[in-house]
Parts: C-alpha cells; structure tokens; sequence
C-alpha cells in the first residue's frame, strides 16, 4: 500500500508538471486574444518531430532537438497566428470566439495532415533526453527523465511566471487579458504582445512535445491525446487563469494518475471528463475563472 | 394577428423566406427518380449517405445555428441512436421502422439529460463540455468489453431493414429511398419548427438572451424543446446509418467525421434552412470524387474551412440569397 502511494505522489507531480506545460500556452492564448486554440495539441505533436528530424538527420544529442523544437513552434505559433486568428479580429456581424476555434482547428487538421504525407503514420521512437533510472522503494522505480519532466516543468513555469510579472511584454500580456481597452489606451502595443503570446504558447507546446516523445513515441496523432487533456484543464481552471491552470494540471495529474494505479488507465480520460461535467455543473466557470465577457 | 393564423402567414408578415413550392416540388421529383438515372451503385451509396447526414445536420442546425448553442456532443446523439436501434434489431424481432423510432427516442432522451447542464454555461464552456461528453462515451464505448457493443470492432449482425434476400442493385434503391423519405420528413418538420412561433423564438434568445428572456419567452423551455428535436433526429440518421450500413462503431464519431460535418455546416451556412441541405450534397460528392487520395482529402477540405470561416463567414447560401435579391432588384428596374 505504502508503495502505491509513493507511486501515486511521484506521477501526480510528474504529471501534473507535465499537465501544466501542455496547457499554459492553451490559457496564455485564452487570455490574452480570446481565442481557444484548438492547433494547441498539433504544435505538440510538432515539437516531437523537429526532435526526432534533428536527432536523427544531424545525428545530434535530443538536447539540439529540444532548441530546435522551441524555435519551430515558436514560428508555427506565430503562423497560426497569422493565418487562422488575425484575419477575424475585429470583423463585424461574426461571433470572433466561434469563428476563431473552427479556423484553428481547420488549420491544425492541415498541419496534422501535411506532417501525415511527409512523414507516414508509423510511430518513430525519440532517445530520453537523460538515461538511467532510480529506485524509490523496492518496487517502485522512477527514470531520470521523469525527474526531468517535474523539474523543467517547475522551472519553465517559474520562468513564466518571472516573465508575465517582470518583463516589458509579460505586462503587456497580463493587462492585456486583464482588459484590453484599458491596455490600448496605456499604449500596450496590443499586435505585437499577441504575436509573442502565440508563439511562446508554441513553444511550450514544443516543450512538452519533447518531455512526451521519449514516453509515447513521435507519430501524427500524438497530439490527440495533449490536446484533450489540455482542454480538460483549461475548462477546469476556467479559462485564461494562470494560476487556476497551474492548481487544475497538479489536480488532473492526481486524479488520473489515481485512476491509473487503482483502476486502469484505460478509465483515466472518461473519469476526467465525467469529473469536468460535475464541476461545470456546480462552478460554470471553472475553479478560478469569471464570467465570460464579450470581446474584440 | 389572430394566434391560430396559420405559420406561413407568420413567416410573411416576419419577411422570411417563405419556400418556392415549385422549386421543392421539382427538387423532390429529381431526388425521387434518381435512383433511376444514375448507373452503379457507387454515387447511388454516396447520395444515400449524403441523405443521411443531412438528417443529421438538419438537426444539428437547430442546435448549433438557430439556437447559438455550441453544441459539439451531437455526434455521440447520432451514434448512440444507431447502437439503440441496431440493438434494438439485434436483441428483438420488432419492425425496423419501430426500432428506429426507439433509436430516435433514445437518442433525445440523452440530449434532454445534456440540455440541462448546458443551460447554466455560455460560449466557449458549452462547447466544451458537450465535445467532453462526446468523448467519454466514444471512448466508453472503445473502451467497453461486456460484448453489449462490440467495442472498437462496432455492432454488426443485426437485421437493419430485413432486405438480406433482396438483389444488391435494388436493395441499393430501396436504402436510398427510404433514406429520402426520413430527409424529406426531417426538412418538412423542421421548416415548420423554424417558420413557427418556437423558430422566433430560438432566435430570439440567440441574439439577445437578456432582452428576449424580458420580454417573456422562457430560455429553459426553448432549449429543451431545441436539444429534445434535435436529439429525436439525430437518433434517426444514426439508425438510418446503422441499418444501411449493417454495423456502427465508434469511428462514425471523434474529431474526423466532425471535421468534415462541420465543413458542411459551415459551407452551406449555419442558421439557414437550406445551408445544412446544400453544404452536405457538395462536400459529399467532392469527397467521394476525392476517395482517391485519402490524405489529401482532410486537407482540402480543412483548407475550405478555413478559406470559408475567414472570407464568407455566413457560408454560401446567404451570399446567394443576397445575389438572387439584387438580381431581382434589377429586374424589377
């Protein structure tokens, strides 16, 4: 018994950091432009094969993966930018949040499709990014890389949070979502602040790509998965809280990883989703989430 | 205006489109004898299915265009009215056009139970909630080994519309058919729920929520009546499915097949009547002609999607109606 509950407190914290890397881009993005990114859990999935072209064409340790899977994103959040959101902001006679989750979806099924052609279906395996192993008790053993998940998911969000309540364009973003006519009129350069938003949503997209690819392999539907628990946070923080977000990855983390060990995993997402359905029940908005308000 | 006059009078009065018998009985004639003109049973397959999902996007219509919920869930309605009437047919020797209708009522009993705790959330939170029901019971279902639904494999074996014995060309007809039938009676009712009091009302509470719930029309009542509709025929399409097709399975829901419905919603355009009817026939004929190559097929047609959602974001059949009102402008010149 005492071993499953070492087993459980080790994978809620490796989960949960792991939770809360794939779905902070998905509320900086909610925050800051309105917008429920749906190419969230593709640009996951991209992250993962910048990897695997950079480890296995340039025979480069998964490290050079791991920048180059930051750099990528970066840009494929910025694209997404461009082509699937800029385009309806400001449109009249249109409903922005309604028109803006289709557009993203459509374009993550693009890119989902694009990737299908030119790599092929077939799942591709991705070094860990740190070999070896320890045992925690007898039976319980946890791999360096997923001590490594916990501590650069700790870190990254850390950076996160210096970077939104330190830096010039962190404040941009956070007055931004706090409100925007307000933070037009202080001279915020609200363009640009998005600009930056998507693409550092991308990036910790890439990230997690990363952290997951040695786990679950590097294959076109890798993102499915992502992008469905990223939804489940998000819902359950309420959408566009930061720290809802981080409190909501540690609790999803606990309750799957509960489900995983104490019944089978294959429950793990229909528990989650029945648990999000009791909750919107009780809390519409989440656990830290305020009313929705219209927008752009 | 005497409250019994009759809904066309209604629709005149509102300056709604009000349909062109004519039109509608030549569009019906044509659909009527195609079985006739058109060889193979290839397209005469692809035309059926396309009936089918215009069932079911009629429905969804309601739902999604008219009524402005973000309903995401109606393709777990749609597949959970297939897997009652298939078993249904499976487990009892009752008439198919009786499990059907057991497969329609199923199918509304679970979009009244996902009605309520829709009414307490708003936008982006409706959407997600019921594609987060869609989820669970698709993954229940792939996930279920007691045998009750066949699991990843689907249903399969029951009897469906009893034409086993029938020559495979005709029996091709008569699924036909009665697929036209069902779309024929699910556009008849639903032009008369949208050109009638509860349409008003539907949109009403679309497009001011707070000034259309003072001025006495009660949202509760109006969604119910919207998800108890729209579930009742979305059974009916997935049982129309499970029985043209002998099996249902999980992959008739998840994000590919709502990928491609809602292009034709979106195509066609969303809150019009002939938008989801319109939408469905072009996006199923295009996609049948690009069977060929399955992986380029998601990409065009996401890439129509979003060529749709950004320049016409009202689909094509209000651009038509506005083209067709400044032509007439000009006759009348």
């Amino acid at each position: 018994m005492s071993d499953q509950i070492v087993q459980l407190m080790s994978s809620t914290l490796i989960q949960g950091s792991l939770l809360a890397v794939i779905s902070m881009g998905m509320t900086l993005v909610y925050g800051a432009l309105r917008v429920l990114n749906m190419a969230q859990g593709v640009l996951v999935m991209m992250g993962g094969f910048v990897g695997y072209s950079v480890t296995t064409s340039l025979h480069a340790s998964p490290w050079l993966g791991l920048l180059a899977a930051l750099v990528v994103t970066f840009i494929a959040g910025v694209l997404t930018y461009y082509l699937s959101v800029k385009p309806l902001i400001g449109r009249r006679g249109v409903d922005f949040e309604m028109t803006a989750f289709i557009s993203t979806f459509a374009l993550a099924t693009i890119m989902q499709n694009l990737i299908l052609i030119g790599y092929g279906p077939r799942q591709k395996p991705f070094p860990p990014l740190l070999e070896g192993s320890i045992n925690l008790t007898t039976s319980v053993s946890i791999t360096y890389h997923q001590i490594l998940i916990g501590v650069v998911g700790i870190v990254s969000l850390t950076f996160l949070g210096l970077f939104l309540s330190r830096s010039r364009y962190g404040l941009a973003i956070t007055a931004i979502s706090q409100n925007l006519d307000a933070a037009r009129l202080m001279g915020v350069p609200v363009g640009r602040a998005y600009i930056i938003t998507m693409g550092l949503a991308g990036s910790f997209a890439g990230l997690a790509g990363i952290l997951l690819a040695p786990v679950y392999f590097v294959s076109p539907n890798a993102g499915d998965l992502p992008l469905l628990q990223a939804l489940i946070i998000v819902i359950f923080a309420g959408l566009g809280s930061v720290k809802g977000t981080l409190y909501a990855a540690y609790i999803i983390g606990f309750v799957s990883s509960g489900v995983g060990i104490f019944l089978s995993s294959t429950y793990s997402l229909p528990v989650l989703y029945a648990v999000i359905v009791g909750l919107l029940i009780v809390r519409p908005n989440g656990i830290s989430g305020r009313p929705q308000e219209v927008r752009l | 205006m005497s409250v019994k006059s009759s809904n066309h009078n209604v629709a005149r009065t509102l300056g709604w489109p009000v349909a062109n018998k004519l039109a509608v009985f030549i569009g019906v004639l044509i659909a009527a004898i195609v079985p006739f003109v058109i060889s193979g049973s290839y397209w005469l397959g692809t035309l059926t299915l396309a009936l089918i999902i215009i069932v079911l996007n009629q429905s969804w219509n309601l739902v999604l265009g008219y009524s402005g919920v973000w309903n995401f869930g109606q393709l777990a309605i749609y597949a959970i009215g297939g897997y009652a009437a298939g078993l249904v047919s499976l487990h009892t020797s009752l008439p198919w056009p009786v499990a059907m209708l057991i497969g329609g009522i199923s199918a509304m009993a679970v979009s009244l139970v996902l009605a309520f705790p829709t009414l307490r959330l708003r936008g982006i939170y409706v959407s997600l909630l019921t594609f987060g029901f869609a989820e669970v019971i698709r993954l229940l279902i792939i996930s279920d080994q007691s045998g009750i639904t066949g699991g990843t494999f689907g249903l399969s074996g029951f009897k469906g519309f009893g034409l086993a014995d029938v020559e495979s060309q005709l029996r091709q007809k008569y699924f036909y058919w009665i697929a036209l039938v069902v779309a024929l009676v699910s556009s008849a009712v639903f032009y008369r729920v949208i050109h009638s009091h509860v349409g008003n009302g539907l949109i009403a509470l679309r497009e001011s929520p707070a000034l259309a719930a003072a001025r006495g029309l009660n949202p509760v009542k109006y969604q119910i009546i919207a998800f108890g509709l729209s579930g009742l025929f979305a059974g009916f399409a997935g049982s129309l499915y499970a029985f043209n097709y002998g099996v249902v399975g999980p992959s008739i829901m998840g994000l590919g097949p709502m990928t491609l419905f809602v292009t034709m919603l979106v195509v066609g355009g969303m809150g019009t009547q002939t938008g989801p009817i319109l939408g469905t026939l072009l996006v199923a004929v295009a996609s049948t002609s690009l069977e060929k190559w399955p992986e380029v097929r998601l990409i065009v047609f996401s890439l129509l999607l979003l060529l749709i959602v950004l320049l016409v974001p009202r689909g094509f059949v209000p651009i038509l109606g506005d083209l067709k009102k400044r032509v007439s402008d000009w006759v009348a010149e």
